[in-house]
Parts: C-alpha cells; structure tokens; sequence
C-alpha cells in the first residue's frame, strides 16, 4: 500500500516536471514583458510538430529534433515579438489577449493546413525506450529523464537569470522598463530576447513529448489551460511558483486519480480556486 | 472463416434478388466499374456531419475521402435515379447543440434529401431527436451509442434514424466473446470518461461473467476526453496485477495509451490486451511498428476483411484516389451513400417515406461484406473481425493475425432489449 503510493507519486512527479517545463516559458515572458502570452501554447504545439518531421521526415534521431526544433521554434517567437507583441506592450491587457489567442487559431490552421488534420506520432527513442525495476516495478526511464530535465531546466534558470550580466538586465528591465532603458539597456531588443528564450522553452516541452504523446492541431489548447493554472497557482510571473504549482498539479492529478476518481476533471481548477481564495496573489505571487 | 468468405458475382447477385426482389439494373452496378449514362435533372443532396476540427479532426477527413470517392462513383455509374449525387460537409464539432444547427441547416436551405455522419453518441442522440420534425433520413456512419438503435428506433418508434456502423456490441459484446476463451481471471479496466468508455465495460463484464463466473474485474480507471498522460490510469491499475486489460480508448488516446503502457512494461507482465478500437486505421498507422504483437484488437470495418473481390478492389481504389488505406469511418460513410442510392432505387423515389420503407430490411454488399438493416431497430447487421497485431512486410504498420468473427447474430443484441 505505501509502495503503491510512492510509485504514484513518482508517475505524479513526472508529471509535474513535464509541466514545469513546459509552462516555465510561459512564467518568464509574464515575468518580464508582463504579456499574458496565450500563443505559448501554439509555439508549445510547433515544437512537437518540427520535432515530429525532423524525425519522421528528415528521418534524423530524436535528439537532433530536440535540439533543432525549439531553435527554429525560437525565431518564430522572435518575430511574432519583434512585428506584434511589441506594439501592444502599452495598451489594454485585453488587447494582448485578442492578439496572442488570434495567433493560436492561426497556428491550429497553418499546422492542419501544412500536416493534415489527423494526429501523428513518433517512434519512441532506442535510449528512452526501457525501463527500470523501482519498489518492484518497472518504471520508465523517459520518466526519469523527464524528472532529471526538470530540476536542471530551474538550475538553469536560476543561474542565468541571478548570475549573468544578461540576466541582471532582464531582472531590471521587468523591474522599471524606462529606467533600464534610461541607463542605456536596449529594451526593445532585450525583450525579444526574453521572448525567443521563453519560446524556445515551451518547444521544448513539445518536442520533448512526441515520443509518448500524439502530436495534432488540437494540442496547444491542452497544454495551455494547464500551463495557465500553474502560472495562477504559483503566482503569475514567478518561476519560483510555477515550479511548486507544477509539482502540486502534478502530484494532485496522480493522487486524485487514485482516491477521488469522480473528480478528476475537476482537481486542477479546484486546487486553482482553492488558491485564489485563500492567497489571490498566488503562492509565490507579491500582491500588488 | 467459412461462411465469411468470397462472394462471387454469382452468389452478389443472387443475394441482392433475394433481398430486394426485382431490383433496377441500376442497383446491381459494381461500384467504379460501369460507365452509364451522365446523370441529369434536381440534384439528390447528402448533408453530411462530422468532426473536422480539434484533436479528432482527421476522423472527419476520413468520413469526406469515403464519402467522396462515393459520389464520383455513383454519378459515373449515372447517379441516383438517373439524377447527379451531391453533398456537402459540415463541422459538428463534437457538440449536439452546433450538430442540431447543421441537421437544420442542411434541410432548411441546402435542401438536403438525406443527413449523413456524425461521429459521437451524444451528437447522434441530439440530432436523431430532432429528425421527426425535419422529416428526413439520418444515416449515422460512425456514433455507436446502443439508445439510438434500441431506445429510439425501436422503443419511441423514431423511424427517420439509420446506422449503417456497428453499434457498441461490438466494443463490448463481441470482445468478451472472444475474451472467454483466455486463460485470465483478473480483468481491469483503463477507458474513456464518457458514455461510451462506461457502456463498453459493462457489456464486457455482464457478457464474460455468463461465460466464465471464474473471472474477477479488479480495477477500473476512467481518463477524461483529451488524455495525454496515462501514467497514472496505468500505474493505478497495474498495482492491482490484472492479468488482462480491456480498453475502448481510441484515436490518439488509444496511441498515446499503449505507447506509455509500454513504457511502464505493461506487456510484459499481463497475458493479454484487448481493445475494440486498436484495429482502427488511424490508431495501427499511428502506433507503426511501435505497436507490440500479439494485442487482441478490433474496429468497425478492417481494410483486409472480408476477402471478397468488392472489398479488395474497393481499397484499391481508394487506395489509388487517396493515396492510404480506407479508414473505417471512409468505408461507413462510402456504403452510406451506396446504400441511399440502392434504397431510392428500390423506392423509386428519394421521398423520405418510401425510402425508409426500401431501407428496412434491405440487404446491401459493401466493402465490409454483407450488411442488412434490422426492420425493427434500423442497425445494419454485419460484423467485424477480431485478430491479434501481428507484422506483415508488406505493410509499414500492424495488421491483424489470428483473425476471428463471432457471427453477428450472436453478439448483436436482439430486440426487445429487455435482457
């Protein structure tokens, strides 16, 4: 009985590092542009699907998609930033709405367009595809690489945006974007900076997932919603929070399946609304 | 396979006079092999309804290639009634209320003669509620919901409703049938969290406790529309140690399941895997070769059954015009049309009261064999086999091996429904 709900947790952890991964650049972008980036979700959804033809088409290893497919997914965020994010930086917060969920319909057309609208899916790697004997039973090692990506991805993080120069000006630049600007930060050119690396995180996430997942125009919504309640859980903005939001939707989803099947649609939202009301600002979040 | 096997042009025939009596030559014509006179006149419309967006939108592409390749056939063999066939496709969305819109739209201003599709119960039992006041057939090729052919058909007399698809006896009637004969007394469950992943089990249970009153169900675990994670359902369920797993997921749910089952070394450790909808054309291309050997799997049509020359030449065709293989969803939507032709044929008339007249009880020779539509219930009876995924050098993905087929007969449920 203890054995099975340690194995749970596990498979809930994994979860929850997938996740982290996949909304960390989602966080940042709020973080430091303060855009609510709904479009995450469609680069998210590029990043399967570039990965997904550098190995079904190209007919390259898994890896060199890993490695390629958030790159080109990054240029694509640079210039969605460059000619549209930048423009609506100092208007309703409703109107970076409007754009960047125009830009996930867009993104579901030209994929289904471009791939067809039936799902597909990529072979699991030599290397991933195994798995190894934990408190009795096998679990996947892609699991395990996802549970080791997670950590390093927030070391990562941490270590470049506390210890670099860069970092230090992005830090600034969220902080008081004029003043940054006034001491001469090009801010303009530093954010889509910011823009491309949160990009490039959330391709990540996609191309990471082709191995187990189906990769099919449907698949930004899925991943965004989550994404969305991560970043509310922890407090928008805060990678700190999306990490421990990540983990507690993860380890809810894995539990709740166990001891509360009825309610599995609905774990997600109530540990949200649980949240929201008992700390609006989010875990992590500063109120304002 | 015996009885299944080849009909000959001979026996084709012979069927269709003993079914429909003094048939029109017109009915008799081999699809895409007869040129006949160019159709002319009021054109007969299909309004046609399915999934064209979102993660299942591929299911609807499959229903347009069948329901495409269809028409052009039958206006090169001189249409329905000597008028052209046409139609036109329209997104349900998987959501009744946008369905209910569309029926409505396609009889009030397309002028539709007859509905056809619609890929899930819920969408079927919405619109086919509302076909007695549009007064027009509904032809389902896909929704396989048991209330539409027992509840509405046959106990509210709804008779404007077809199905010409399998309806979920085949998920899970026809699977404890062929589960009996395994050596596996602990069964568990890991289904979709809707309607249709709920009735399957349960028809599995009730059906392989009759046969085998050794068997126990210890676990079940439900994943909601739109899984991508299985880990925990397979995790939970593994730590009751089944021996066999029955599983309705499909499309790619159904990919996403066995790839990560796999992961967890699921098949290595349970006797055997059954799923109803593992046989699909969408799911067997999408696993490829990543799809283990030796899983029990079915489906509602399988391009290589039956073994007759129509079947064959049927998929070359599409073969040839779609550049794959028929999906099961193109064949249902490809013998709706042929069978809304034969029926106005055989009516001489598209008025929706003699049409529906002609269908009941009418025997058709499609691709997926001989299909009749029961009088009483308006399901058109024909069955799909079940085998075991096997590799075959010939094609990039899994077929079926081991083949077998309950008979229809024993595993459709019979009215009047009570048991």
């Amino acid at each position: 009985m203890f054995e099975q709900l340690l194995f749970q947790g596990l498979v809930g952890l994994s979860l929850a590092m997938y996740l982290w991964l996949v909304s960390a650049g989602l966080t940042l972008i709020f973080g430091v542009l303060g855009v609510l980036n709904f479009a995450h979700g469609s680069l998210y959804m590029l990043g399967a699907y570039f990965g997904y033809s550098a190995v079904r088409v190209l007919g390259v290893s898994f890896w060199v998609g890993l490695a390629v497919a958030p790159l080109l997914v990054a240029l694509v965020g640079g210039f969605i930033e460059r000619f549209f994010i930048r423009r609506v930086y100092h208007i309703d917060v409703a109107y970076q709405l409007l754009l960047t969920f125009a830009f996930i319909l867009i993104f579901a057309d030209l994929v289904k367009w471009y791939w067809g609208p039936i799902y597909q899916s990529a072979p699991v790697p030599a290397g991933l595809s195994g798995a190894l004997p934990i408190l009795g039973r096998p679990f996947p090692v892609y699991n395990l690489f996802v549970m080791a990506l997670g950590p390093l991805a927030a070391l990562g993080l941490w270590l470049l945006l506390e210890k670099t120069w860069w970092g230090r000006t992005v830090r600034a630049a969220a902080g008081d974007r004029e003043m940054a600007g006034a001491i001469g930060v090009n801010v303009p050119q530093l954010f889509t900076g910011v823009f491309m690396f949160g990009s490039w995180l959330g391709a990540v996430g996609g191309a990471l997932g082709i191995p187990i997942r189906t990769v099919s125009p449907g698949m930004a919504e899925d991943y965004i919603i989550q994404a969305f309640a991560v970043a509310v859980i922890g407090g928008l903005g805060n990678l700190k929070g999306a990490f421990i939001g990540s983990v507690l939707i993860g380890l809810v989803n894995a539990y709740g399946h166990l001891y509360a099947p009825v309610f599995e649609l609905a774990f997600m939202y109530i540990l949200m609304a649980a949240i929201l009301i008992l700390r609006p600002q989010g875990i992590f979040g500063t109120s304002q | 396979m015996g009885k299944h096997s080849r009909f000959n042009r001979r026996e084709f025939l012979g069927a269709m006079a003993a079914a429909g009596g003094g048939m029109l030559a017109a009915g008799l014509v081999r699809p895409g092999e007869i040129r006949a006179a160019k159709p002319s006149g009021k054109p007969v419309k299909i309004g046609h309804q399915c999934v064209l967006s979102g993660v299942l939108g591929g299911y609807g592409q499959f229903m347009q290639m069948g329901a495409t390749l269809a028409a052009e056939e039958i206006n090169a063999a001189g249409g329905i009634l000597g008028r052209p066939l046409e139609f036109e496709f329209r997104d349900s969305q998987v959501k009744p209320a946008v369905a209910v819109k569309n029926a409505r739209y396609f009889v009030d201003k397309y002028g539709a003669d007859f509905h056809a599709g619609i890929d899930s119960s819920g969408v079927a039992l919405a619109v086919g509620k509302i076909m007695p006041q549009l007064k027009k057939i509904l032809m389902v090729t896909h929704g396989a919901t048991e209330k539409y052919n027992e509840q509405l058909v046959y106990k509210e007399g709804n008779k404007y409703l077809f199905r010409i698809s399998v309806p979920v006896y085949q998920d899970g009637i026809a699977s404890a049938m062929i589960a009996k004969d395994f050596p596996v007394k602990r069964w568990a469950n890991i289904g979709p969290k809707y309607e249709y992943g709920y009735t399957s089990w349960q028809m599995f249970k009730d059906t392989l406790k009759k046969f085998r009153p050794d068997v126990e169900f210890v676990e079940e675990s439900w994943a909601p529309f739109g899984t991508t994670d299985f880990g925990p359902h397979i995790s939970k369920v593994m730590a009751a140690n089944p021996e066999g797993i029955f599983t309705t997921e499909w499309a790619g749910e159904a990919v996403a399941l066995v790839k990560q089952a796999k992961l967890f070394g699921v098949f290595g450790k349970i006797k055997e895997w059954v799923n109803p909808m593992g046989g699909a054309m969408d799911v067997l291309e999408g696993l490829g070769k990543d799809y283990p050997e030796g899983l029990w799997v079915s489906s509602r049509y399988w391009f290589l059954y039956p073994p007759t020359n129509i079947n064959e030449s049927f998929v070359q065709r599409f073969h040839k015009r779609w550049g794959r293989y028929p999906h099961y969803s193109s064949e249902t939507s490809y013998s709706a049309y042929w069978a809304l032709k034969q029926a106005s044929e055989l009516a001489g008339s598209t008025e929706t009261e003699k049409v529906i007249k002609a269908l009941e009880g009418m025997t058709m020779i499609s691709p997926a064999g001989r299909r009749w539509f029961r009088k009483e219930d308006h399901q058109a009876v024909y069955e799909v086999p079940w085998g075991r995924t096997k590799a075959d050098p010939k094609y990039p993905f899994r077929i079926l091996g081991d083949l077998r087929a309950v008979p229809a007969e024993l595993y459709y449920r019979h009215p009047p429904f009570d048991a």
